[in-house]
């Protein structure tokens, strides 16, 4: 068995530039057109990748512990953390709002979470799970991760607009930083992450292909 | 060796996609989208980035939005609602948060701009590649569109509670983002170092 499957460019001892794409052969070690270092897979993906994740949960975990931000109203300090925040929204009656914010700061991170982690774990222990379900959830991690930043961006606002002293004025809290830190992490994560790995144990008779470039009309 | 490309997403060894307007190329194996020209890509792609700078540039000069209660008025501008975090060890996210939504999408824009404009007047010049890498690299790290969901989240937070209004760079940046996005759209890797070897060719 090969270490890499039959149709790939890394079989032939091709390196494709992971700046510009230029195929290359890999004893070239930099991509003659941009400059950027060859390989033919990124080196040391998934230890990088993992230690990039468990940095990250370490950041989520106080993000969802600690408040996210305060409200001073009056001499009283009320402060709330990203699921207070949501509950409370959504006892306010903003129910899609709640939503949008209940989905950007709880599912999407912990949702990345999930997907890488099982991702470096079935390429770690090479199960037989379908490539192309894997590449899409790949796919979804890489698309996802940046929509976490709402919450973040709300804080932002808010500490800006509302100063109005002792009437009422917003702090931001530690979570707002630790949750931030956290989504830049994974997000490092999922592009240290090489997905071509996914089908490097692939047979190319499990494969029905027809021809080598899809050309079709885009919409 | 030129004539072969192989997928980012899953290394499938393939032919040099040459697109004509309107198509594009996906992986026959992965689905990965290797390649898309949009009709007119060049020129939109220089209107659209031109007017995203100008708008985004016109948007931190204006009232962003202000917050009106019981006759204490406070108005804010967009430069302020990236760094008033900007104190104690809060310093680093109010960096992040401007170059996310300020610093990094002006990059971007800019950029294409300069390579597209110095593709056309000058041809190949040393530093296209330097350009692209930066572009391609700084894209994932731009959020404009993500900011000005939170800035409709805030608004509806706060309707509630107090009198809200919107400034004249609301509507800037709002029309940023849709330049934005519509830029995003056009932008093609592959493309885009395709037109440079095209420009060193000749
Ligand atoms: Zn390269
Ligand atoms: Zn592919």
């Amino acid at each position: 068995m090969t270490q890499y499957s039959s149709d790939s460019a890394a079989e032939q001892g091709l390196a494709s530039c992971q700046s510009c794409g230029k195929l290359s052969t890999v004893s070239n070690k930099f991509c003659r057109r941009c400059r950027a270092p060859l390989h033919l897979r990124k080196p040391y993906n998934i230890q990088k990748t993992l230690a990039l994740l468990i940095t990250a949960l370490m950041f989520y975990i106080p993000a969802n512990l600690y408040p996210i931000m305060a409200t001073e109203q009056l001499g009283m300090i009320e402060s709330a953390n990203i699921v207070e925040g949501v509950i409370a929204l959504w006892e306010m009656g903003s129910q899609p709002i709640a939503m949008v914010v209940f989905i950007a700061s709880v599912i999407v991170p912990v949702t990345k979470f999930i997907i890488l982690f099982w991702l470096c774990y079935s390429v770690r222990f090479n199960t037989h799970i379908d490539a192309a379900e894997r590449a899409v959830l790949y796919r979804i991690t890489e698309f996802i991760g940046r929509w976490s930043m709402v919450d973040v961006f709300v804080v932002a606002i808010l500490v800006a607009l509302i100063q109005l002293g002792s009437l009422l004025n917003v702090r931001p809290g530690i979570a707002a930083l630790t949750f931030a830190i956290s989504v830049v992490l994974t997000m490092i994560a999922a592009m240290t992450f090489d997905p071509r790995l996914l089908w490097d144990k692939l047979e190319s008779s499990d494969q029905q292909v027809t021809n080598k470039l899809n050309i079709t009309k885009d919409n | 060796m030129s004539t072969k490309i192989a997928c980012q997403h899953c290394d499938y060894l393939m032919s040099f996609p040459v697109l004509n307007p309107g198509q594009c190329a996906l992986c026959s194996r992965c689905g990965h989208k290797i390649s898309r020209l949009k009709v007119n890509a060049i020129n939109n792609l220089m209107s659209y980035s031109l007017t995203g700078v100008i708008l985004l540039i016109l948007s931190l000069l204006f009232p962003f939005m202000s917050f009106t209660l019981s006759g204490n008025m406070m108005e804010i501008t967009l430069w302020q609602a990236a760094t008033e975090l900007y104190s104690g060890p809060y310093k680093l996210l109010a960096l992040g948060v401007f170059a996310f939504i300020v610093l990094f999408p002006a990059v971007i824009l800019g950029f294409i701009l300069l390579f597209l404009v110095s593709l056309n007047l000058f041809g190949h010049t040393f530093y296209n590649s330097t350009l692209l890498r930066l572009i391609f690299t700084l894209l994932p790290w731009s959020m404009a569109e993500v900011f000005f969901v939170a800035v409709l989240v805030s608004l509806i937070k706060l309707v509630t509670i107090a009198q809200i209004g919107i400034g004249l760079s609301f509507g800037a940046y709002l029309l940023f983002c849709l330049c934005y996005v519509k830029v995003l759209t056009l932008v093609d890797k592959h493309q885009f170092w395709y037109w440079m070897d095209l420009a060193k060719k000749s």
